[in-house]
């Protein structure tokens, strides 16, 4: 885990120079064991960062973002580089973008943290129910150690560590411009069953399983507003003209907002699983953007967010692609 | 069941204007009988076709979509047909894990000059989606206020 004085040491030095702006990390949160990101303009702001595994936000989502600021008329946009903090996972969400030339990458300063994965906040609120006060997570060896109210307690690692990170193939970076600890070795690797149970099933069975889930969505768009491929300036979701989903929460619009949503990150989603942790009523989003990752992988032999050399999946073809299946 | 050997699916179909349309048109001028549960929209090439449309149609009751463009390498447009060939299949995997009947949703390549196949690819796909009855799942429904 990386020594949290050094971190704090290089931030200092990143966001005193000039041709940055800010240095998007992560702080304390305000209660629990929770972790927030933490936007640090001056030196002496970079004492608050820390890591450890409760960082799960994914901050690439905000590099969009700021990319997005309007500018008012007269003013210049400042030009400067954005500096960001970004696991194993994260970082395939700047490979991604870079592939897409969302921007470019001079406009970024990536501070890589090797990553031995991260809490699922569910997991341990559920075990430690309403911890008010901050407390502190830390991953010793294979258990999570975590201090609150004066009192320590230890949890087998696999009890509390996030899903997606019992199936992470890039622990280490794959971006940076200065890598925070020593590289990690690869420690999972995904076999897809969770999705391959789910594709056996009958038809029926499928549907039944989705109209459940696509039933309690209440469209709120945080799945959408949290992730780090879903930055087109113009959104589907949101437009009037053609207006492509009605607003109204019913099982019809909910599944066409699904369907949109994950068909928008075929290919392009890098499994950071943000969108399955900021859902509020816990629709299982990775099982939808699981199967287009699978898919791509099966059919295509590509994965998201791994080359920024590698062309968009779907703006790209093969004269041999297969093609049994049409009439 | 009964009211499934009744049941006359509708089919709404995406031709492309250079290829398929042409040859729907051919099966017409040649007086080639087909069942008529197609509604054609005519695109101008089948790489126009947004996976959102499928979804579209699906949702204003269209018990089964048909995209038809150009076979590979005679598209109008040089490609774009690979790339629906792309989109679609991910399309059709993907409904199919949501639960719907992979008959529902099909591709074709049919030229202009084929009529006869443009009547084999409708009962084929009339069939297939009248096997598996009409599609519920994402209908609209009309709200009445
Ligand atoms: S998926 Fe990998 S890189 Fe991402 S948080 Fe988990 S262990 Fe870290
Ligand atoms: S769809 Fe979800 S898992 Fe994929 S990139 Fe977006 S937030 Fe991450
Ligand atoms: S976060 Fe959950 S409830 Fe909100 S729009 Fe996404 S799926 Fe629906």
């Amino acid at each position: 885990m990386v020594d949290v004085n050094k971190l704090r040491e290089k931030a200092k030095e990143v966001v005193s120079r000039d041709d940055v702006r800010l240095l998007i990390g992560y702080r304390p949160g305000t209660y629990g064991f929770r972790a927030r990101p933490a936007f640090v303009q001056g030196p002496d702001e970079a004492d608050e960062l820390i890591f450890t595994p409760a960082c799960v936000n994914n901050l690439a989502t905000y590099i969009t973002l700021e990319e997005k600021l309007p500018v008012p008329r007269g003013q210049e946009p400042d030009l400067r580089k954005v500096a960001v903090m970004v696991k194993g996972c994260d970082s395939r969400a700047l490979v991604q973008q870079m592939e897409e030339k969302a921007y470019d990458r001079d406009r970024i300063l990536v501070l890589g943290i090797p990553c031995t994965g991260v809490v699922d906040m569910a997991k341990v609120e559920a075990k430690f129910p309403g911890v008010l006060q901050r407390g502190e997570i830390a991953l010793e060896g294979d258990r999570f150690v975590l201090s609150f109210n004066g009192s320590k307690e230890e949890v087998p690692r696999e009890e509390l560590v996030a899903d997606k990170c019992l199936r992470c193939r890039y622990p280490t970076p794959l971006v940076y411009d200065e890598l925070l600890d020593e590289a990690v070795e690869r420690f999972a690797d995904d076999d897809y069953s969770d999705i391959a149970e789910l594709e056996k099933r009958a038809a029926a069975e499928k549907w039944a399983y989705w109209e459940e889930k696509f039933s309690r969505c209440i469209r709120c768009y945080s799945c959408r507003n949290v992730c780090p491929m879903c930055y087109c300036e113009d959104c589907v979701l949101d437009r009037l003209q053609p207006q492509w989903m009605r607003r109204s929460v019913d099982i019809s619009e909910n599944t066409a907002y699904h369907v949109s949503r994950a068909y928008h990150l075929a290919g392009r989603c890098i499994q950071c699983g943000e969108c399955q942790r900021v859902c509020p009523v816990d629709i299982p989003l990775m099982e939808l953007n699981r199967k287009f990752y699978k898919d791509v992988e099966e059919l295509y032999d590509y994965e998201p967010g791994t080359s920024v050399e590698n062309p968009p999946l779907l703006s790209t073809f093969k004269v041999d692609d297969r093609e049994d299946f049409i009439l | 069941m009964a009211e499934k050997t009744d049941f006359e699916p509708n089919i709404v179909a995406f031709l492309c204007n250079w290829c398929s349309y042409a040859g729907a048109d051919l099966a017409g001028t040649s007086r080639i009988q087909y069942p008529s549960n197609v509604r054609v929209i005519r695109v101008m090439c089948s790489g126009r076709v947004n996976p959102l449309f499928v979804m579209n149609a699906l949702q204003q009751g269209a018990d089964g979509v048909l995209i038809s463009g150009c076979h590979p390498g005679d598209c109008h447009y040089m490609q774009g047909n690979y790339y629906a060939r792309r989109r679609f299949n991910l399309m059709r995997n993907f409904l199919e894990y949501l639960g719907v009947e992979p008959q529902r949703v099909r591709m074709s390549w049919v030229s202009a000059s084929e009529g006869a196949k443009w009547k084999e690819v409708i009962e084929e796909v009339v069939n297939g989606v009248k096997e598996v009855g009409p599609m519920d799942q994402f209908k609209r429904r009309q709200l009445n206020w």
